[in-house]
């Protein structure tokens, strides 16, 4: 097997009014698509945050390619790159390209660089045509893809998308899927948090649920975990309550 | 031109919008400052030597009357107490109140320089994009010691950003403050505090949520400059506007001894 990108070691983060996580350990391989599932309040935004370094743990720790994630926050963050739930308070760019722009002119990449790799991306998310527009007049799916975009021209490892179907329409949730799903395809890292698994569960490669308490409870291959998540507070799949056979969502 | 509004960008190929930003916030401060010594004449040549430019917007006079209305209210209610207050020869008299010629003078004046600067500061903002304002802030901040630019430049950026976000917001909590009888309330303090709390801490919320997400993605003040995009007309531009500040102070020489001697 070869070694991890990513290991969380008995990572811990307690809050003063009780919750947070508790001993969690996993780690995160090349190519993954890892569904994170839990019920509100599980922790799920808190792990994820850990994961570059956005929170600093009560104990435990995470390794990047071997190193502590806070040995090198800029590399961390170039490696890690996270999509937010709430897509309108990210967005700070006054045009989409202007948005794509914003991570790589922090790494005070040259200008004509810029130019090439906001072009690249939005082409390959499928924003070019939106190019110019501002980010406000976009609809939920188109600023949570920007959100992505924004992520993605930094080239990162991997990305963890917290929520990321949360209000979202059917058209636009399958836009968002089939964008993930291609990622995924192309051999990029992804990590998405959700507390319902009806849209991705068919893509996974990995499912981790946590419980309500914080603790990671189980990990494993998707299919062998549909038949528990009603236990731990998560909505069982249609095809797999109606005892279907799981065809991929998007299609 | 019909969603034009007084401080919102609109998208354009006219020779204004091609124009290098900083040679427009240029202008505009080189405009304004000589209009604080206009008299009425170079008021009268101003406005005709911007006439064209509001034209190209696709604006007439007539438009932009309609949609400065409010201001221009502010305007004659501040002609009209320089009219009551300055002493000097009266004209007449409305319940023991004297107004003076001198004073009706200063008035209009008065009014016709603001409403000058209000109409360049309308071109400079249907004609700038945010993000152009930004750098062309911390293109002129830099040489200025102890100001960090890009940060300066980040935070007007955020702000022009931001600032429809909140409006939306408070009337968001609005609608649901209204929803439960809010406005029936009489006690002003009670309502106001029912719409300012929710709207502050969603307010605080959006700023720590955004803070997280600049974090992610490596936001540093070691950034890329920014890039400005000259038109190629900004030599006209400089040069026709200089001219015509120059003519403005040569036809109000009176007002300009006035102010430095």
């Amino acid at each position: 097997m070869p070694d991890p990108i990513l290991e969380i070691d008995h990572l811990s983060h307690e809050f003063a009014g009780g919750n947070g996580i508790h001993d969690i350990n996993f780690q995160v391989y090349a190519g993954e698509f890892i569904l994170l599932a839990g019920p509100n309040g599980s922790g799920k935004t808190t792990l994820i945050r850990h994961l570059n370094a956005l929170e600093h743990p009560s104990s435990g720790g995470i390794r990047l390619y071997g190193r502590p994630v806070t040995a090198n926050l800029m590399l961390t963050r170039k490696t890690i790159g996270m999509v937010f739930q709430d897509a309108d308070t990210q967005i700070v760019g006054d045009t989409v390209a202007e948005e794509v722009a914003f991570g790589l002119e922090n790494l005070n990449t040259p200008r004509a660089q810029i130019r090439e790799k906001v072009d690249q991306t939005l082409s390959r998310i499928n924003l070019s045509h939106l190019k110019d527009r501002n980010p406000a007049t976009l609809s939920g799916g188109e600023k949570r893809r920007l959100a992505i975009a924004g992520i993605l021209v930094m080239d990162p490892e991997i990305i963890v998308l917290d929520e990321p179907f949360a209000n979202l329409d059917y058209p636009s949730s399958r836009h968002l899927v089939e964008t993930i799903c291609r990622l995924n395809r192309d051999g990029q890292t992804i990590i998405v948090a959700t507390h319902d698994v009806e849209e991705v569960i068919t893509l996974a490669s990995r499912l981790l649920i946590l419980d309500d308490q914080g603790h990671l409870v189980r990990d494993g291959f998707p299919a062998e975990l549909l038949g528990c998540l009603d236990r731990f507070g998560i909505r069982e799949p249609c095809f797999s309550r109606m005892g279907y056979t799981a065809p991929p969502w998007q299609t | 031109m019909a969603d034009l509004t007084l401080f919102s960008f609109n998208a354009g190929t006219t020779a204004l919008h091609d124009l290098d930003v900083r040679v427009k916030t240029g202008l505009v401060c080189m405009l304004s400052m000589t209009l604080f010594f206009a008299g009425f004449f170079a008021c009268l040549i101003c406005f005709l030597a911007l006439y064209p430019l509001i034209r190209s917007q696709g604006l007439t006079l007539l438009h932009l009357i309609l949609r400065l209305k409010g201001f221009l209210l502010l305007l004659i209610i501040m002609a009209a107490a320089r009219a009551v207050t300055v002493p000097g020869e009266p004209v007449f008299s409305i319940l023991d109140v004297e107004i003076t010629r001198q004073g009706l003078a200063q008035g209009t004046l008065v009014a016709a320089r603001f409403f000058l600067v209000m109409v360049i500061g309308m071109l400079f903002a249907v004609t700038t994009r945010p993000a152009d304002l930004k750098s062309a802030a911390q293109w002129f901040l830099a040489p200025v010691p102890f100001i960090p630019e890009k940060r300066v430049g980040l935070m007007i950026s955020l702000f022009l950003r931001f600032f429809p976000l909140i409006l939306a917001q408070a009337g968001q909590t609005a609608d649901a403050v209204n929803a439960r009888c809010g406005s029936f309330r009489k006690n002003p303090v009670r309502r106001i505090r029912s719409l300012t709390l929710p709207l502050l801490k969603k307010t605080v919320m959006a700023a720590d949520h955004l803070s997280l997400a600049m974090t992610a993605r490596c936001y540093s003040e070691n950034r890329t400059d920014p890039a400005f995009n000259p038109g190629g007309k900004e030599r006209i531009f400089l040069i026709a506007g200089a001219g015509l500040c120059l003519g403005m102070v040569l036809l109000s020489r009176e007002s300009v001894r006035m102010i430095f001697w």
